[in-house]
């Protein structure tokens, strides 16, 4: 695995955004049955998640993320050297969408902006280049925006997806610090499992059309196009099993910390089933593993920042915590951060949009 | 792990009567879905310390197939 120690900057505070609407269990009954939707459910852990309407971008969520975090900050937007957009949703192929948020946030043209296209290990990967690029001498203040809208990409006729992910957009800031504690890193990839997570169809490889976007029939009675996302949850489930509690582990050794020193392991948000048996295999009690997917679902980059808020704002507001950070996912794509966080502005999950996108919804569904 | 023991795992698994199991029932015909193969790789993972191929996994049809997959680990099968 690469291993990083990166010392030089700290978090300064972390926002999260969600869309108005909220699909519950009902959308699961009409798909799998009241059975099979309840134990989908109680294994996953996902009671609702929340969807963005068309017209609602990741991007949205992140800026309004974003907007409120530097406003709370009260950074001058001129003094942002940096934004760092961690999407699989991006609002267009070209250009790289931290570019339209660079002007949409009113960031000053002395901002560096670029796009990361990965996925559920996206958050620790962000982290990751901002600490590298923020330190006393060398850039001040970065912004990190993750976010997704997954749910723009899923045929509600496929069952291996069709009740996990939810949208969230959230903006973490990184700013430089000639005392910030060291951060350990560890990262990692398989790419021979790229095909396990994968919208194969609209860019360059396999280029979208009239058939692409056409729903068939594929493995197992599920329904989706070639423009939507394919998982296949056995694979994901054994890289999980290989990979991250090992991940866990080194990150801990590299920091020089047992598995008894973390306040909390905040993992991405994949599946509770999964999250319980990676803590079991690493010693994590339960009341150290925060979870957000209960209400959000999986929000694939924002799920860690998403649940910091959720769950430890209230803790890191006032005192510093010492947190262990692991994603993983698409790609095959994983990697861990070991630091001690806070105290730093965490506000709490908002959310974003008018309150008629619930209606809207219902009344979409229902007609 | 006996024989009789790896099926009773499996019976609590797909939430089976105990003593439901012989070995070479059809899976699917006992409930096995993409929950319980999830379920099946945690306690392969939890009991043996063995992460099973989902493509091996795949190809299994009987609660044989599966203990044949944890080799001699689980003990011969009385009932084959």
């Amino acid at each position: 695995m690469a291993s990083t120690g990166i010392a030089g900057s700290r978090i300064a505070g972390i926002a999260a955004s969600v869309p108005a609407t909220v699909v519950g269990l009902e959308e699961s009954r009409r798909l799998v049955g009241d059975l099979e939707a309840r134990r989908v459910s109680q294994s996953t852990g996902i009671i609702e998640r929340r969807v963005a309407l068309p017209g609602t971008t990741a991007a949205d969520l992140c800026q309004d993320a974003a907007e409120r975090l530097v406003t709370s900050l009260a950074w001058r937007k001129d003094t942002i050297d940096a934004l760092i957009f961690v999407t699989e949703t991006p609002d267009y192929i070209v250009p790289a969408t931290a570019c339209c948020l660079q002007a949409r946030l009113g960031l000053g043209k002395a901002c560096a902006a670029f796009d990361v296209n990965l996925g559920c290990s996206g958050y620790v990967y962000g982290l990751w280049l901002a600490m590298a690029l923020a330190a006393p001498g060398r850039l001040q203040r970065i912004l990190v925006l993750t976010g997704d809208k997954l749910s723009s990409c899923i045929s509600p006729e496929d069952r291996s997806v069709a009740m996990l992910f939810g949208d969230a957009g959230t903006a973490t800031a990184i700013e430089a610090d000639a005392s910030g504690q060291a951060v350990s890193f560890e990262l990692g990839t398989d790419g021979t499992g790229y095909g396990h997570l994968i919208i194969p169809a609209g860019a360059a490889r396999f280029r979208g059309d009239s058939e692409t976007c056409v729903v068939h029939e594929k493995e197992n009675g599920n329904y989706r196009s070639d423009e939507q996302l394919f998982m296949d949850g056995a694979e994901i489930f054994a890289f999980a099993l290989r990979e991250v509690p090992q991940l866990i582990k080194t990150t801990l050794s590299a920091h020089g910390w047992g598995p008894d020193v973390p306040d909390a392991y905040v993992l991405h948000q994949a599946n509770e089933f999964l999250l319980r048996h990676i803590a079991k295999k690493c010693g994590i009690p339960a009341d150290k593993l925060p979870l957000s997917l209960h209400e959000y679902g999986n929000t694939s980059c924002a799920s860690i920042p998403l649940t910091i808020c959720q769950r430890l704002g209230e803790a890191i507001r006032e005192r510093s915590l010492k947190l262990v950070l692991a994603g993983f996912g698409a790609g095959l794509s994983w990697a861990a951060a070991a630091l001690t966080c806070g105290p730093a502005v965490i506000l709490e999950p908002v959310v974003y949009g008018p309150a008629s996108e619930a209606a809207e919804y219902k009344h979409d569904q229902s007609s | 792990m006996t024989h009789r023991e790896f099926l009773k795992l499996i019976e609590d698994l797909l939430e089976l009567e105990p003593g439901t199991l012989e070995g070479n029932e059809d899976l699917k015909g006992c409930g096995w879905s993409s929950l319980a193969v999830v379920g099946f790789m945690a306690l392969a993972d939890e009991q043996f310390g063995e992460i099973v191929s989902p493509a091996k996994l795949a190809r299994c049809n009987t609660p044989n197939d599966l203990a044949a997959l944890l080799g001699d680990r689980i003990g011969v099968s009385q009932t084959a």
